[in-house]
């Protein structure tokens, strides 16, 4: 049997946390005690928030398209067990980032790994901004890094969290989120 | 430190991109599929057990960030995995063979719900908790992650809804059995309560198990032989077992202070650890005869226990028999504690002091790789053998195959005609390496035996022993399993019983009872679980069966329901008759029934019979005015059953202990004085269950209305 809740880590701080918009919140009290509409509303308003998480976790649209469903139809189940003791959008970014690995981890599991990285579909891709070779590659690179370096990554830079705040999103300390991009930087130094 | 301002200033472009807009048609598709999940969920909601609607957890990673989060998941987690086992481990437990006739068969009709459950218990997954690197909080720990897929949810209790009315009709007699609180359970008592009720047969459930068990040890598992019906099955058929490693087991359990997994219990290997005072067989062309023993059931008077013993012919000190012993040593890193390599010396030590001219010994280890540490050395350069086996010490991975091939290669260059070739393999009994399959090591083995070389295996330590595998390398290999687990026992199996363990007298010995119905009504084996053969092994003899030493005793026990004494379990069938008549002999009834004995000498391939009538003469009317073997005996199978939690033979450590104090006898070597020591341990360990009084026989014509009424 799982460890007692007293064991359980805690790292809730406060202080980084924003206070959580009002309505989001009224409007997920409201599904919780089930009412359609404002899940509906709910799911509508974040579902671009989602997507995009997605989109630069995964780097492929129709990839991202897949992971934004997935959370969808796991909110309806899994709000409840949201406690609003953080903003929403953090715990938001939690699901999707571990709807993310779910998904890369069952892709794993079929062989398909390979060739995510071998066959190009060039639509596929993210068009970046210059759509320059070198920002491509740095893109392929980050999404290569193992999961938390990139989580860490991904959040800071192109989140633009500080590091606390990534850390509240990925469970982990403040330093513990230092010290990832230290390592993913480390790993990127002979990549790029 | 400009190459990390590069990379900086590099990732600072990560900011810049631009992800696209959202497609409009994904968009309102996964709205739609959530509005779905959304009305799937409220309508659970509504229907299924609130505690525990939909729990599908999405945490893989989380560390508690969320710390409510986490508390709802892991605690409804906790509460789900505790109601998916619960169905679960109840649906193994009706649905083996382990239950005991008198439960109320009304449980057994559930509807399938059981069986959904099941399949959804094994989502359940263990997930490696993410490490914490900053020092401060290394913790991994594994995480259950509770999965229940949409559908399954919906109920979790299975209600004891017979499928008819007939069914429903309480049979219990007998005392208070797990089964009897199971209807209960989901009528809404409490989880730790029906679990308790449960724990004998939840042994299944690792998670489940009462008696925590330190170890993380291996061992078989298996469900209690049941009561048969004489007239539906006469025959019961099963080969020896002369292996004690249980017994040492279950002693150092009890000494360290836990009570060992029911799995751990071989009741036939406790019983066959004493030696037991049967005549001896006059030569070796009939290495032994049996001896048979009827008397009362100490734990139930209205019942006979039949006990068959046999003692393996002790050939004369005079015959030295020329031995070929291989040793074949595990000194992987594992081994490197005090009760197992350092012991493991000693004991070999012991074993060369009794080695003479005619006698070979090599020295195999086995770790990352095997290697020969002593080539095949007469038995009397005693100095040049122990000295070897100092060199000896651990390390590397176990590599128990490599090590096995080269072992018998050695034990055949040097394979002596007419005396003992041998393997002996001592090992904490984990082979984790170089092994794919384990069934092509056991195949080898047996083939091996078949060329005349004999493998026998000495379990030490504790933490990964892996019991079973040594059994079950033992036991193809016409072999004895032994632990190991102080001097003492080192002294007992390789000097006192060394005859017993190297020598073997008689191969593939089994043992086939046919019990006379008009006599007996039911039986029971006592242990021997995992040695049960099927009837028409007995004369196959290509069929493999367990080995007996020089000198060795062999002990087993069948509890006797005679006819009319009331004592059945099993009710008379309301419709029809029970089998067909059996064709009654003049004067059968004065027989119990009539054991049969197969055994083929060392080096022959063909079986030869023993045969005798059990009959009503030999049974004596007392306890007392049984023997002292006959009564230590019962007295360790009463022990082993209570111990494993057994839904037979219910008395109390104090009558235990009375008994088997009564029927010490000489006990010179103090074997049988250690054993009260155990009962004392025992008795504290796993104190006496007040019974309830025994369940009324109540007739219920139509099916209880379940509370709660399943939903589907």
């Amino acid at each position: 049997m799982p460890r007692s809740f007293a064991l359980m880590p805690q790292f809730v701080d406060d202080t980084v946390v924003p206070p959580p918009p009002i309505a989001d919140e009224t409007l997920i009290a409201r599904a919780i005690g089930g009412d359609r509409r404002a899940f509906g509303q709910l799911v509508e308003r974040h579902y671009d928030f989602i997507f995009r998480t997605a989109c630069k976790w995964c780097g492929k649209v129709s990839d991202a398209e897949d992971v934004a469903q997935d959370v969808c139809v796991k909110l309806a189940s899994v709000l409840k067990s949201f406690d609003g003791r953080s903003a929403f959008t953090s715990w938001l970014y939690r699901v999707t980032l571990n709807a993310v690995r779910d998904m890369q981890r069952a892709r794993t599991r079929r062989g398909r790994n390979v060739d995510r990285y071998a066959e190009v579909a060039p639509d596929e891709y993210l068009p970046d901004q210059e759509d320059s070779a070198a920002a491509k590659e740095l893109w392929d690179a980050v999404r290569r890094l193992p999961d938390q370096q990139r989580d860490a990554v991904l959040l800071i830079y192109a989140e633009g969290m500080s590091h606390a705040e990534a850390g509240v999103i990925m469970g982990s300390k403040e330093a513990t989120v230092s010290w990832h991009v230290h390592e993913a930087k480390k790993t990127l130094r002979g990549l790029l | 430190m400009s190459n990390h301002d590069e990379i900086d200033s590099k990732l600072s472009a990560l900011r810049a991109t631009r992800t696209p807009a959202a497609n409009e048609a994904r968009r309102n598709q996964a709205l739609d599929a959530a509005l779905r999940a959304f009305d799937a969920e409220q309508q659970r909601a509504t229907q299924g057990n609130p505690i525990i609607n939909r729990l599908r957890s999405v945490f893989a990673n989380a560390k508690g960030t969320f710390a409510m989060d986490n508390r709802l998941t892991y605690g409804l987690g906790t509460a789900a995995i505790a109601l998916l086992l619960l169905p679960l481990g109840y649906q193994l437990y009706t649905s083996t063979a382990i239950t005991p006739v008198g439960v109320p068969p009304v449980t057994v009709e559930h509807t399938a719900e059981p069986d959904t459950l099941g399949g959804e218990a094994s989502k359940v997954t263990t997930e490696e908790k993410n490490v914490e690197v900053n020092g401060a909080a290394a913790a991994t720990a594994p995480m259950v992650e509770a999965e229940i897929a949409a559908d399954e949810a919906v109920v979790l209790a299975p209600a004891p809804v017979p499928a008819d009315a007939s069914a429903a009709k309480p049979l219990s007699r007998t005392l208070v059995s797990p089964g009897g609180a199971a209807p209960q359970m989901s009528a809404g008592v409490q989880p730790k309560m029906a679990m308790e009720s449960f724990s004998a047969p939840m042994t299944a459930e690792p998670m489940m198990a009462l008696p925590a068990d330190p170890s993380g040890n291996m061992f078989s598992k298996f469900t209690e032989s049941p009561v048969k019906i004489v007239r539906d099955e006469p025959v019961s058929t099963f080969s020896i077992d002369v292996d004690t490693a249980a017994y040492s087991y279950v002693r150092r359990a009890l000494t360290e202070g836990w009570v060992p997994e029911p799995d751990a219990v071989r009741i036939e290997e406790l019983i066959n650890y004493f030696s037991y005072d049967y005549p001896e067989a006059p030569d070796a062309a009939t290495p032994f005869q049996p001896t048979v023993s009827v008397y009362p059931t100490p734990w139930n008077d209205k019942t006979q226990i039949v006990q068959i013993g046999i003692k393996g012919y002790v050939p004369p000190v005079s015959e030295d028999k020329p031995s070929n012993l291989v040793f074949l040593l595990d000194t992987s890193g594992s081994m490197d504690a005090p009760d197992k390599l350092s012991l493991l010396k000693r004991a070999f030590g012991l074993l060369v002091d009794q080695m003479g001219e005619n006698d070979t010994v090599s020295i195999v280890a086995y770790a990352g790789s095997a290697g020969v540490v002593l080539e095949p050395t007469k038995g009397t350069e005693k100095t040049k053998i122990l000295a070897a086996l100092d060199t000896l010490a651990a390390g590397g991975s176990t590599a128990g195959a490599a090590g096995i091939e080269l072992a018998y290669q050695l034990a055949e260059q040097h394979k002596v005609t007419g005396g003992v070739n041998r393997v002996i393999l001592a090992t904490d009994g984990d082979f984790n390496v170089g092994i794919d399959d384990p069934e092509d090591l056991k195949a080898y083995i047996r083939q091996k035996r078949d060329s005349g070389v004999f493998l026998s295996v000495l379990g030490f330590g504790s933490g990964n022993l892996g019991d079973d595998t040594m059994q079950a390398l033992a036991q193809n290999g016409n072999g004895n399993a032994s632990y190991i687990d102080s001097f003492k026992e080192a002294q007992k199996v390789l000097v006192r019983d060394a005859g017993g363990t190297l020598e073997t007298i008689a191969k593939d010995v089994k043992i086939q009872v046919e019990f006379n119905p008009a006599v007996v009504s039911e039986y029971r084996l006592i242990g021997y679980e995992t040695r049960a053969l099927n009837r028409e092994d007995f004369n196959n003899d290509k069929v493999d069966a367990g080995d007996v030493g020089a000198g060795t005793t062999v002990t087993a026990l069948y509890e006797i329901t005679p006819v009319g004494s009331g004592a059945e379990l099993n009710d008379p069938l309301r419709y029809g008759t029970d089998a067909a008549e059996p064709a009654v002999e003049a004067g059968s009834a004065t027989e119990f029934g009539y054991l049969k004995l197969r055994y083929k000498a060392p080096d022959s391939d063909t079986s030869k019979l023993i045969e005798m009538p059990i009959g009503k003469d030999l049974a004596v009317a007392s306890l007392d005015a049984a023997g002292a073997d006959q009564r230590w005996a019962a007295a360790v199978a009463a022990f082993g059953q209570k111990l494993k939690g057994s839904h037979y033979g219910d008395m109390s450590w104090a009558d235990i202990r009375k008994l088997a104090q009564g029927a010490r006898g000489e006990d010179e070597a103090g074997y049988r004085a250690e054993f009260m020591g155990l009962i004392d341990m025992a008795a504290v360990l796993r104190p006496n269950v007040v019974a309830a009084s025994p369940a009324e026989q109540v007739e219920v014509a139509p099916a209880p209305v379940p509370e709660v009424a399943p939903s589907n």
